[in-house]
C-alpha cells in the first residue's frame, strides 16, 4: 500500500487531435479533437469512471493513458514503482516496457481481444514472458493462480484450451487475468461488460472490483451507462466532445448534477423500475464530430441555458463547486 | 370485434431449429397474449427465444427452423396454417417488425423515401406518386424526422434518425402490431429515451398494440404494461409491469432484477447467478432454471413446472415460487 497523498495518475493539459482529409504528401485541413484539454486525477487504489455518448472521446482518453495513442499535447503522470511521478506521455521503445507493466488495459469484446490460436495459458502468460518475469514453471504456477481466482476453475482443465471453446464471461475474465498477471497499479478498462448479458455480466463486475481492492489496483472505467459507472466507480466524469464538462464523487454528481449536459444524460436514463416516473430533460440536437470545433463552450448549440457569454467566451474552465465537484460551465 | 379477444394470441408454441448437431429447442411451449392498444415486453437473455418468437409472430424464421406445436392468432386467424399467399398479404398490415440493428435494415442504394413508397406500393396502399410523397411526409412526421429527408440516403442519416426511419417504415400500412426488437439498443441513452418516448406516444395516438423485446429491464419497464420474463425457450413469469417489480415470482425473475444497476435508489449489491445459461441443443430437464436455481429440489430436476395462473393476470413457471417472495421480504 502506498502511503502517499500524491495521486497514482495524473492526467494535465492532455489533447488529441485526428487529422481528417489530406492524402499523400497534402497536408490534412482539419483536425477531430477528440480529446481537448483533460485535467484529472486517480489516487492510489482510486476508481474513476468516464461516462458519455459515443463520439465523446472516451476510448481515445483509455488508449491515451496505456499509450496506444501518443499524445498530441499534454502530460500523462503516473507513479513508478519508488512512488515517483513520471511523465509517460511520449516515451517510446524501451523504457515503455516498465511502463507496460505497471498499466493495463481491458477491451470491450472479448471475442475480438483474445487471439484464437492461442491456448488460455499462451494469452494470460504472455505479459510475463514479455517482460521476461518467472521461469516457466513460476508462469504456469502464477497463470494457474490467476485462473482460479477469476473463477475458471480448476485452472488446469482451462488452461489448453481455446477461445472459442469459452462463453462471452469467461473469456472476458481471461481478458482480466492477463490483465492482471504482471501486478499493474492502473488498469483502463474500456466497456468490459457491455457485450455481457445481464446474469454474467454482475459476476464480471463484481469480480473486477474485488481484485482491484485485493491487488490494490486503480482503475480509469469507460463506460455509457450510468447505472454500471456508479456502481463500478468512486468517481465519474461526464465527457462532452472531447472534454471533461463536469467531475464529482459518484453519489454527489448523481443527485447533484449541475451542468446541464449532465442533468440531460442522467434523466434519459431508463429506471428498472416502472412505478418510478422520470423528469424528462430533453437537449436539442445530436451529437457531432467536434471537427475543428468553434472557441466556445462545446455544449453550446445544444444547452438549454446558453447566452451571449457562452457565445463569446472560450470553453469554460472545470470550476470546483466544493467537495471535489467540478463543473465547467459560465451558467451553474 | 369484442373487447375480450385479444388482438394476439400465441398458445403453447414449440419451435426448434435444425442443426448438424440435433435439434435446438429454441421456444419450448410458450403461451402469452396481448390486447388491443396494450404493450408487452419479453425480456430476457441472448439465447432466451426472444428474438425466436418474434420471427414466428412474422413468419420470418429461416429454413432450418420448424414450428413443431401451437398456434398463433392475429385478428383470430391462425397465422401457422396460412398459405404463403395470405401471408404476403397479412404481414406489414396486421403485424410489422422493427428490426434491431436499424443500419443494417435499410437498403444504402435507395433513398430511405423509395423503401417506404416500396412498402406502401407492395400492399396497394398507394395509387400514384403523389400520393406516396404525401403519405411519406406524413410518416416522417409521424416519428419525428423532416419530410425534407425523404429523399435522403441511409448514409446520410444519423443513428438515430435510421431508427426513426425504420419505425416509419414500420408504421406505413398501418398495422394492428408491432414488434420491436432491440429497436434502441445501439443507440446513445439521450437519443434512446427520445425514441422510446416517440413510440409510446404513437402507440397511444394510434391505438396500436405493441411487442418490446429487449435484454434490458429498465428499457422494458419503461415501455411495456405487462412483461414477461423469458428463459431457454420458455415464458418464467408474465405479469402487469408492476406486479414484476412489486411482486417477483420466479427466482430468476428476481435475480435479473437484483443484477440490474439503477441510478435511483440506495445503491445496493447486485447478486450474481451462478453458471450461465443452457445450451438449448441439450436442455436441462425439468424446469431449465434449476441447475443455477438457489431453491430448486428434486422435482425442479424431473418434472417441468406448469405455467400457472397466480391470481390477477400474473402467471408464472415454477415449482416453489412463494419462497422467492418470501425472501424478498
Amino acid at each position: 500500500m502506498t502511503t502517499t497523498n500524491s495521486p497514482l495518475l495524473k492526467v494535465s493539459g492532455l489533447k488529441k487531435y485526428f487529422p481528417v482529409g489530406g492524402g499523400f504528401l497534402r497536408k490534412p485541413h482539419n483536425f477531430i479533437h477528440a480529446v481537448d484539454d483533460l485535467n484529472f486525477e486517480i489516487p492510489s487504489g482510486g476508481s474513476m469512471g468516464l461516462v458519455g455518448e459515443s463520439g465523446c472521446g472516451k476510448t481515445t482518453t483509455g488508449k491515451l493513458l496505456v499509450r496506444l495513442y501518443e499524445p498530441t499535447d499534454g502530460h500523462i503522470l503516473i507513479q513508478d514503482e519508488q512512488g515517483n511521478l513520471e511523465d509517460i506521455a511520449y516515451r517510446k521503445g524501451a523504457s515503455m516496457k516498465a511502463f507496460r507493466r505497471r498499466v493495463q488495459m481491458i477491451f470491450q469484446d472479448p471475442y475480438e481481444s483474445l487471439n484464437p490460436r492461442r491456448t488460455i495459458y499462451d494469452t494470460v502468460a504472455e505479459p510475463l514472458a514479455v517482460q521476461g518475469i518467472g521461469n516457466i514453471s513460476e508462469r504456469e504456477e502464477r497463470v494457474a493462480t490467476l485462473l482460479e481466482r477469476v473463477g475458471l476453475t480448476p485452472a488446469t482443465s482451462f488452461m489448453f484450451r481455446f477461445p472459442h471453446e469459452l462463453s462471452g464471461g469467461q473469456r472476458q475474465r481471461i481478458a482480466i487475468a492477463r490483465a492482471l498477471v504482471v501486478n499493474p497499479s492502473f488498469i483502463v478498462a474500456d466497456e468490459p461488460t457491455s457485450m455481457l448479458d445481464v446474469s454474467i455480466r454482475t459476476g464480471v463486475m463484481n469480480l473486477m472490483m474485488e481484485l482491484a481492492a485485493e491487488m490494490n489496483v486503480s482503475y480509469l472505467y469507460i463506460t455509457h451507462d450510468l447505472a454500471v459507472a456508479r456502481y463500478m466507480c468512486d468517481t465519474i466524469g461526464v465527457m462532452y466532445l472531447g472534454k471533461i464538462v463536469e467531475q464529482a464523487p459518484t453519489e454527489e454528481l448523481l443527485h447533484q448534477p449541475q451542468h446541464p449536459y449532465t442533468r440531460a444524460l442522467i434523466s434519459a436514463v431508463p429506471i428498472p423500475d416502472p412505478r418510478i416516473k422520470r423528469q424528462v430533460i430533453d437537449i436539442k440536437g445530436g451529437i457531432s464530430a467536434p471537427i475543428d470545433p468553434p472557441p466556445h463552450c462545446r455544449f453550446y448549440a445544444r444547452c438549454p441555458l446558453a447566452d451571449e457569454t457562452c457565445r463569446d467566451r472560450p470553453h469554460p474552465p472545470l470550476q470546483d463547486k466544493g467537495n471535489g465537484h467540478l463543473v465547467a460551465c459560465y451558467k451553474v | 370485434m369484442s373487447k375480450e379477444t385479444p388482438i394476439l394470441a400465441v398458445e403453447n408454441l414449440v419451435m426448434h431449429y435444425t442443426t448438424r448437431k440435433g435439434d435446438v429447442s429454441a421456444i419450448d411451449g410458450v403461451t402469452f397474449s396481448l390486447e388491443k392498444g396494450h404493450s408487452l415486453g419479453l425480456v430476457g437473455e441472448s439465447g432466451c427465444g426472444k428474438t425466436s418468437i418474434a420471427f414466428s409472430l412474422m413468419r420470418l424464421l429461416p429454413d432450418n427452423a420448424k414450428i413443431k406445436q401451437g398456434s398463433i392468432f392475429i385478428d383470430g386467424e391462425d397465422i401457422i396454417t396460412m398459405s404463403y399467399d395470405q401471408l404476403l398479404k397479412f404481414r406489414w398490415r396486421k403485424i410489422a417488425m422493427v428490426f434491431q440493428a436499424a443500419m443494417n435494415a435499410l437498403n444504402p442504394v435507395y433513398t430511405v423515401g423509395d423503401q417506404i413508397v416500396e412498402a406502401l406500393d407492395l400492399h396497394d396502399m398507394i395509387k400514384n406518386k403523389a400520393e406516396a410523397e404525401e403519405r411519406v411526409a406524413e410518416l416522417f412526421e409521424l416519428v419525428g424526422l423532416d419530410p425534407a429527408l425523404m429523399h435522403r440516403y441511409p448514409h446520410e442519416f444519423s443513428g438515430g434518425m435510421r431508427q426513426r426511419a425504420v419505425i416509419a417504415m414500420a408504421l406505413s400500412c398501418e398495422p394492428d402490431i408491432i414488434i420491436a426488437d432491440e429497436p434502441t439498443t445501439a443507440l446513445d441513452v439521450i437519443v434512446q429515451d427520445r425514441i422510446l418516448r416517440e413510440m409510446k406516444k404513437i402507440q397511444q395516438k394510434l391505438g396500436m398494440s405493441m411487442i418490446y423485446i429487449s435484454h434490458d429491464i429498465a428499457v422494458i419497464a419503461e415501455v411495456s404494461d405487462h412483461i414477461g420474463v423469458m428463459y431457454a425457450g420458455r415464458m418464467a413469469e408474465l405479469a402487469s409491469g408492476v406486479d414484476i417489480f412489486e411482486r417477483p415470482l420466479h427466482p430468476y425473475t428476481y435475480a435479473l432484477m437484483r443484477a440490474f444497476p439503477s441510478i435511483k435508489g440506495e445503491k445496493h449489491d447486485l447478486t450474481t447467478l451462478p453458471g450461465e445459461p443452457p445450451d438449448l441443443l441439450y436442455p436441462p430437464t425439468g424446469c431449465r432454471f434449476h441447475p443455477r436455481c438457489p431453491f430448486a429440489t428434486d422435482i425442479c430436476k424431473e418434472k417441468q413446472p406448469p405455467f400457472e395462473n397466480v391470481g390477477g393476470e400474473h402467471y408464472v413457471a415454477c415449482w416453489h415460487p412463494m419462497e422467492v417472495h418470501n425472501d424478498h421480504h
